[in-house]
């Protein structure tokens, strides 16, 4: 079985032990030293018993003696005598007694003593008697018998007291025979307890080597261990203290190890080279990342100066560099070029630190090529992007949250008039019209400015008054967007100047209102002239002069049709279609439609069928008059001889819907969608064969979409085709023109409307 | 019924004045200008103006003013010839007093049906 004992229990036993040892050594030693005494003590009382003894039957015989001296003599000195004798025995006998103590046989032997004694006095005592009453005979008498009695009597005291002695005798003749065995006893005791003794002062001093001086050693010797890094002496067992301190020590081992082992892990697999250079320049120990950065294993640099991994250009840079690093004696940083080992050349960063106690340089060298390519990528993407902001022709400011300039680019400098050293850190306002009327040293006039100009701007294109610093102002397009940067939300304003922009649209609008009036003028003769010959006002013409003049008149019309059409879809596209929108009965938009294009459909053999409802729309009327004739029109034009074109009006869950079928040709469907845009036809013969200016269903669709409606078609080819379009009710519809200018929005009832009719039927040719 | 026509452009003054005449059966005067025009007016007492929009000198919203700050001439109903580029000034010219808008090029056939139509009303 182990114990397992602490080291302060082993310090215990360590002085226990002797400590017992000794005491039960010492209760023994002194249980025969009195054994010895009490030996001793017996022989001197035997001896005293013995003494007493031989006194007492002394006395007995003097008395007898002293009686027959004073049965002789009478003389009192006998009488005194044995007074003195027979006062005498008891107390022998009591002395007796004492000194024989428990003694029982010696009790029995004393009490026999006694009755003799007490026998023999009475005899005396009477023979005195005798004597002293002169009864001599009596006495004479007495004394013989009483002579043979005390003689028996004495014999028997002698007899017992021999008993008595005897006894005694025998201890006292044993007395020296158990002393000496008890010395030699003490003496054997004593040399057991010596040598017991030097044995467990040898079994604690090996208890102690094992226990404690060879498990200290074991730690001493694990401490030069782990200074040499050999491996450590296998635990200690137990529990005491030492075993723990060893324990302590390996985990510390092993901690240590453990760091050690990620510590070279690190070094050994870190991206960076980790290396120590001597004072002399030469790689001392250089981590495995030297094979990827230069292409060397480390052995192949070990010993090598590093200067000679460094490209001549930059050695004195370097050495500057090593000798800088010196002086500091901390942390320093270089750069420098070093040539790979297949002669390509790394950009490195030496992250150094100078050690006077080792006389080394440990530096960690990162490969920062990737780096540089990547700043110098960096530099050139700047660049090229420099020089397209700075070469646009757009104006670009970069502007605060609050409104201040940062930068400007040149195409502003010159668009503004202002230098960038001027402008920039001033609030955008001083680039605009309204800080003729708002200050931009007020702060409620700058977060006025910007709150309206974020609204207009943010993110879509809103036009404003700019204002050169020449005070000329111009009209300007501003978009605002918004970037993050390091500092916060920067707006990037995109600046376009406008002025020539809209002074083109000015001409063009100039231009339209020219055309129109200048085209229109002659076309307004000529027609009339024509028609007025035509119809026969001036007199009928010769059948073939009709029919000349019949044909200039149509090819009249159509011009001016499509003049008409050119100037609506240039207003469609500029959203300036002058629209007049009214609260109308659908019933007559359709009579009004089939009054346009009932001579027309009769002309082509086509019957008109209408099929009415009472829906009220808020719209342009004789705009979707001029939708529904167009649509008509091109109906008959493609429909055959005899067949019926429907035009139905119905209403639909939020719309009112109205459908032109025909039973013609039909579409094909790669044409359904190309058919709502200028100038195109299914055929290109069309136009010739049709006639039409290829852009009335554009205009349509401009004029539906102007009113919050749809336009389209199905149609299956050589079965017919289903224009449609449907526009908000009546309901909607206000409250969708509700932001409509007062002007396009005032219901009137026009005479002129009514008394304008859409063109003739053959004047609206397929668009 | 007699018509005062008022138009720079001859031309369209012969056509419209054909139209109305020879095809519309109407009594019709013309007027080169707005001061022309004006006088006529004044003088023959028309029972309908026809007057064009886009006249140099004097154009036709200022004739129009004209005619109806004459006492002798601003009880005559006035109506507008003008291109068909210009009816977004529709709502303007009524405003001002015109009694409707024909568009031009118009059509010799109805002009003169049209005119009656928007003097009934």
């Amino acid at each position: 079985m182990r114990l397992n004992l602490k080291l302060s229990h082993k310090g215990l036993i360590l002085v226990a032990v002797p400590l017992i040892f000794e005491v039960i050594f010492l209760a023994t030693l002194t249980y025969l030293l009195r054994q010895a005494e009490i030996e001793v003590q017996r022989q001197v009382r035997s001896k005293a018993i013995i003494s007493q003894a031989n006194t007492l039957s002394k006395l007995f015989y003097d008395a007898g003696v002293a009686m027959g001296g004073y049965s002789i003599t009478k003389s009192p000195l006998f009488s005194d005598r044995y007074d003195k004798i027979v006062r005498q025995i008891p107390q022998d006998l009591d002395e007796l007694k004492n000194l024989v103590g428990d003694n029982s046989r010696q009790q029995q032997i004393l009490q026999n003593l006694q009755v003799i004694t007490v026998t023999g006095l009475k005899i005396l005592g009477e023979a005195k008697s005798a004597i002293d009453d002169n009864r001599v005979d009596v006495a004479q008498f007495r004394a013989r018998h009483m002579y043979k009695e005390i003689r028996s009597l004495a014999d028997r005291l002698q007899d017992e007291l021999r008993g008595l002695t005897e006894d005694e005798r025998k201890i006292e003749s044993e007395g020296p025979e158990a002393q000496n065995r008890n010395r030699a006893m003490v003496k054997i005791y004593l040399v057991i307890g010596v040598l017991l003794n030097f044995l467990i002062a040898v079994a604690l001093a090996l208890y102690f080597s094992r226990g404690i001086s060879r498990r200290l050693n074991v730690l001493t010797d694990n401490s030069i261990r782990l200074a040499r890094a050999e491996p450590l002496n296998p635990a200690l067992s137990g529990t005491d203290e030492i075993a723990h301190l060893d324990g302590v020590f390996h985990s510390m081992a092993e901690a240590l190890n453990e760091a050690s082992r990620k510590e070279r892990a690190v070094i050994e697999n870190s991206a960076d080279v980790i290396c120590s250079i001597d004072v002399d320049g030469k790689f001392v120990a250089v981590s495995p990342a030297c094979n990827t950065t230069w292409g060397y294993r480390p052995d192949e640099l070990m010993g090598r100066r590093f200067i000679e991994l460094v490209i001549p250009e930059d050695h004195q840079e370097t050495i500057r560099a090593v000798r800088a690093v010196r002086a500091e004696k901390g942390n320093t940083e270089f750069e420098n070029r070093t040539r790979r080992k297949d002669g390509s050349i790394v950009t490195v960063l030496w992250s150094t630190y100078w050690s006077e106690a080792e006389r080394s340089m440990f530096c960690v060298a990162h490969d920062i090529s990737m780096r540089k390519a990547v700043e110098e990528a960096t530099k050139a993407s700047e660049k090229r992007i420099r020089t397209i902001i700075e070469n646009m022709l757009v104006g670009l400011i970069i502007i605060t949250k609050e409104g201040f300039i940062e930068s400007i680019n040149p195409a502003s400098e010159r668009m503004f008039g202002f230098d960038a050293e001027e402008i920039v850190g001033r609030h955008l306002l001083c680039l605009f019209n309204d800080s003729k009327l708002f200050s931009e040293r007020s702060q409620s006039d700058t977060h006025n400015f910007m709150e309206n100009l974020f609204s207009r701007a943010l993110n879509r294109i809103g036009e404003l008054d700019a204002l050169k610093k020449s005070g000329e102002d111009f009209p300007i397009e501003i978009s605002l967007s918004e970037f993050e940067t390091a500092d916060g939300y920067r707006y990037l304003a995109n600046i376009l100047d406008v002025s020539e922009r809209r002074e083109v649209e000015r001409l063009k609008k100039e231009f339209v209102s020219t055309v129109s009036h200048e085209l229109r003028t002659p076309l307004t003769s000529i027609r009339g002239s024509l028609t007025l010959l035509s119809v026969g006002a001036l007199g009928m013409l010769p059948e073939q002069a009709k029919k000349v003049v019949t044909i200039a008149e149509r090819n009249t019309i159509r011009l001016i049709t499509l003049i008409n059409d050119i100037l609506d879809i240039e207003k469609l596209e500029s959203g300036k279609l002058d629209m007049v929108f009214d609260t109308i009965q659908m019933n007559n938009v359709l009579d009004r439609s089939a009054e346009a294009v009932r001579a027309f459909a009769e002309q082509n053999g086509i019957k008109l069928e209408m099929v009415h409802t009472n829906a009220s729309v808020y719209a342009d009327g004789d705009r979707l008059v001029q939708v529904i004739v167009n649509l008509v029109s091109n109906a008959v034009k493609f429909s055959p001889k005899g067949e019926t074109v429907t035009v139905a009006v119905s209403e639909i869950p939020g719309f009112v819907e109205v459908k032109v079928v025909d039973r013609g040709r039909g579409i094909p469907p790669k044409y359904k969608n190309l058919l709502f845009q200028r100038f195109q036809q299914v055929e290109a013969s069309d136009a010739r064969k049709k006639g039409g200016t290829g852009l009335g269903l554009a205009i349509c669709k401009g004029i539906i979409e102007a009113h919050g409606g749809t336009i389209g078609v199905e149609s299956e080819e050589g079965k017919g085709s289903c224009f449609w379009f449907k526009i908000p009710p009546l309901a909607t519809a206000k409250t969708q023109q509700a932001g409509q200018p007062p002007a396009a929005a005032q219901p009137v009832p026009l005479p002129v409307a009514a008394a304008n009719p859409p063109l003739k039927p053959e004047e609206k040719m397929f668009g | 019924m007699k018509v005062l026509i008022i138009d720079d452009e001859e031309d369209t003054r012969s056509i419209a004045s054909m139209s109305l005449s020879i095809l519309g059966g109407l009594e019709v005067l013309e007027a080169d200008s707005g001061a022309d025009g004006i006088s006529k007016a004044a003088a023959e007492q028309p029972d309908v103006i026809l007057l064009d929009m886009m006249m140099p000198v004097m154009d036709g919203s200022e004739t129009l003013e004209a005619l109806q700050a004459n006492a002798g001439t601003k009880n005559i109903p006035v109506i507008f010839l003008t291109a068909k580029a210009m009816t977004s000034e529709i709502e303007r010219l009524k405003r001002m007093g015109a009694i409707g808008v024909l568009t031009k090029p118009f059509d010799p056939t109805i002009l003169a049906n049209q005119v009656r139509a928007i003097l009934e009303g």
